[in-house]
């Protein structure tokens, strides 16, 4: 076996981020603050006196899918992260569903974060409603700026950002906590409701889309200092972070909102409802927010741009995406292209009358499904890579299957059950999605067949990785 | 050592095993599978996985293309290069002796591994002030830097928080070592003033084998302030009548 002398991936920074600026990346991808304060009370609805155990058990899923993550990223350092992760399992085809999924999850959710962060800071300079698009423009000028400048600064911003965020939120809700003596409120019958097992599983479908972005330290491959150590760590840990700050928060809210009237847990977001009047905490609540639906802006952008930077290096997409920036070491050919998409969507959403609320929350949905499908497949590319590679064992073989299993559900939940904002009319709009990927790959797989054999492109050993003369190695440079 | 953990000493069982499983990789050679390895050391598969793994994560072990099999990594040179003796040849020794007899400096001579280096011919009248810092400090010396200017990725070999500021004019920062390490790749040769010693500077020239691989370096010493530039060619010539006997 002979090795190349350069990595299939090579021009990205190497090896720079520290370990917490991996871990950023996952977090800011996830966007916990923003999660933590609108998620709960949308559980809370569902799945009434169970809405612990619903986010309990929704952090179990993401946890499982999480370590299948981990079995690929102890084995390979990939840029494409899910995507790249599922070649290996999937094979192209399969490879290039999950990814496309996940680029459509990638972007809607940059979309929504977008929207969010304009529609936050225009609630905390009280601008007139109309200047959320041109914010959109701002922020999105901006967040491109961060994303081409360097992995490193947009790791360490989102790093900074991810801490005042949490540390802003957590503190309201104490301060809320610490404040609240009343009596139940109209709002306890739903808050103490008993709920089904429809209620549940809508509460579960409700409560995974939190997370959704945790997966996406898996694109840091090769910006990573120690890849192999640093990614499974962040895959794994993130959602035990992430769980246990949503758990909390969704405690602090059921013992809040039990106290509080029936309509201000029916409005978008009740804990801004109950900090708004007490003095600064409504303003802090809007920093910790905004802060940390720009830092998702920039975590999902990078994300994106690296799928699309895999695909141009394999040539499934055009090669011109797999360039990277000289100086820089960013891809930033594939972020110079799905910028412009990511802020004119939500501005030409705005500019047609939609409500800011709807595009976010609307986003937000399409956003969960391409995750999902990503997730189901991924999972299932799990024990089959271990298979072919002859390091399966039972646990893997288990895990990877109950995974693919209980996501598969989590998806046909929330496509036929309407349960996510938007209802099934996004649905629509997902399977539309999808169905102009396989176009796309049915159209690989009939005229460019030759293409699909490079699909699973990662950063694989080189001549100069291995022992020198424990290989034979081509003429030298 | 992981930078969670750190080193407890108290899983002597499983740094025996580790050490195994190196071994077992080492033994059987480039290609050899995870089954393979777990059944020559007859350990549990799930145990010889996660051990695999963790020496792929540390670098000890690469995994090959097909993600199958597996080769020792570039690190354990370091290992192996720190302790093999060295053997240098006379006729080298006498070149080398020849330079001494024609330049007013200090010439030395560092056989290089493919991460590290060793200074294995000092000028007996003109000896480094110490030999083992030129080893340690790659980014402070010419010698180091014609290594560092080598890698793909300097950063593999010299985590930046160890570019120690040895005196106030040393390189220490990732950027200035960046810039320092284009113009040594740019140059062809390498050269510091100051940075490891005050008073002391040094230039270094390559001596590589047929395939153009960096076998060793001649380090020409000033020890009055300033690049010795004016025995650049001197070295350049003993680099070049070096190169086939060295490699």
């Amino acid at each position: 076996m002979q090795l190349p002398p350069a990595s299939p991936v090579a021009g990205l920074l190497r090896r720079r981020l520290s370990f917490p600026e991996v871990l950023a990346q996952s977090v800011s991808a996830l966007a916990p603050s923003a999660a933590m304060v609108t998620v709960p009370a949308l559980v809370l609805v569902a799945s009434g006196a169970a809405t612990l155990p619903a986010i309990a058990a929704a952090t179990v899923l993401v946890l499982l899918v999480g370590w299948c993550l981990s079995l690929f990223a102890l084995r390979m350092a990939a840029v494409g992260g899910v995507y790249s992760y599922t070649a290996k399992g999937l094979g192209p085809a399969g490879a290039l569903l999950g990814g496309w999924s996940l680029a459509v999850g990638y972007a809607a959710v940059a979309m929504s974060a977008l929207v969010g962060a304009a529609l936050y800071v225009v609630a905390l300079f009280g601008l007139p409603p109309g200047s959320v698009a041109v914010l959109v423009l701002l922020l999105g000028g901006l967040a491109g700026w961060c994303t081409v400048r360097g992995i490193q600064l947009s790791a360490r911003l989102a790093l900074a950002l991810e801490v005042v965020s949490i540390a802003l939120v957590l503190a309201v809700l104490v301060a809320l906590l610490v404040a609240a003596d009343g009596g139940p409120g109209s709002a306890a019958p739903v808050v103490d409701g008993e709920a089904g097992w429809s209620g549940i599983a809508v509460g579960v479908v409700l409560g995974v889309t939190a997370f959704m972005g945790f997966e996406s330290a898996g694109t840091l491959g090769v910006e990573a200092q120690r890849p192999l150590v640093a990614v499974p760590r962040a895959v794994r840990w993130t959602p035990v972070v992430a769980g246990a700050l949503f758990l909390f928060a969704a405690w602090a809210q059921v013992v809040l909102l039990r106290q509080a009237p029936l309509d201000l847990l029916m409005s978008p977001v009740p804990v801004a409802e109950l900090a708004g009047p007490v003095g600064a905490l409504g303003k802090l609540l809007d920093v910790g927010i905004a802060t940390s639906f720009f830092a998702c802006v920039t975590g999902s952008t990078n994300a994106l741009a690296r799928v699309l930077f895999s695909m141009g290096r394999e040539g499934v997409l055009p090669p011109a995406l797999g360039r990277t920036h000289r100086r820089f070491g960013t891809p930033h050919v594939a972020l110079a292209a799905v910028l412009p998409v990511l802020v004119a969507v939500p501005v030409l959403l705005l500019l047609a009358g939609t409500g800011a609320r709807a595009v976010l929350a609307g986003t937000l949905t399409v956003s969960a499904f391409g995750y999902v499908l990503a997730y189901v497949l991924v999972s299932l590319a799990a024990p089959l890579f271990l298979r072919r590679i002859g390091e399966l064992t039972a646990a893997p073989l288990v895990g990877g299957i109950a995974a693919a299993v209980l996501w598969l559900l989590v998806l046909v939940v929330a496509l036929a059950g309407g349960p996510l904002a938007g209802g099934r009319a996004l649905s629509v709009v997902y399977l539309v999605l999808l169905v102009v990927g396989l176009l796309w790959i049915g159209w690989l797989r009939l005229r460019r067949p030759a293409r699909l054999a490079a699909v699973g492109v990662y950063d694989q050993a080189t001549e100069s990785s291995v022992l020198p003369g424990s290989l034979p190695v081509g003429p030298h440079r | 050592m992981s930078p969670d953990g750190g080193l407890s000493g108290r899983q002597p069982k499983a740094v025996q095993s580790a050490l195994a499983v190196l071994e077992a990789v080492a033994t059987a050679g480039a290609g050899v599978t995870a089954r393979e390895v777990a059944e020559s050391l007859e350990l549990p598969p799930a145990t010889a996985y996660r051990l695999l793994n963790l020496l792929v994560g540390e670098e000890y072990l690469v995994r090959l293309p097909d993600l199958r099999g597996f080769a020792l990594g570039r690190k354990v040179a370091g290992l192996a290069g720190a302790i093999a003796p060295v053997r240098v040849p006379s006729a080298a020794r006498t070149v080398l002796a020849g330079l001494r007899g024609r330049v007013r400096a200090g010439v030395h001579l560092v056989l290089y591994t493919a991460t590290s280096l060793r200074v294995v011919d000092e000028d007996p009248d003109m000896p480094l002030a110490s030999a083992s810092l030129v080893e340690r400090h790659l980014h402070a010396t010419a010698a180091g830097r014609l290594l560092l200017a080598e890698q793909p990725e300097w950063r593999e070999l010299l985590p930046p928080s160890r570019l120690t500021r040895l005196t106030p004019s040393t390189v220490a920062t990732a950027d200035r070592l960046d810039a320092c390490l284009d113009e040594v790749r740019a140059r062809g040769w390498s050269q510091q003033a100051g940075e490891l010693h005050p008073g002391t500077a040094c230039l270094a020239v390559a001596v590589r084998s047929a395939t153009g691989e960096l076998v060793a370096g001649v380090v020409v010493t000033s020890a009055r302030g300033a690049v010795p530039v004016e025995q650049l060619e001197p070295a350049r010539e003993c680099a070049a009548e070096l190169a086939p006997l060295l490699s």
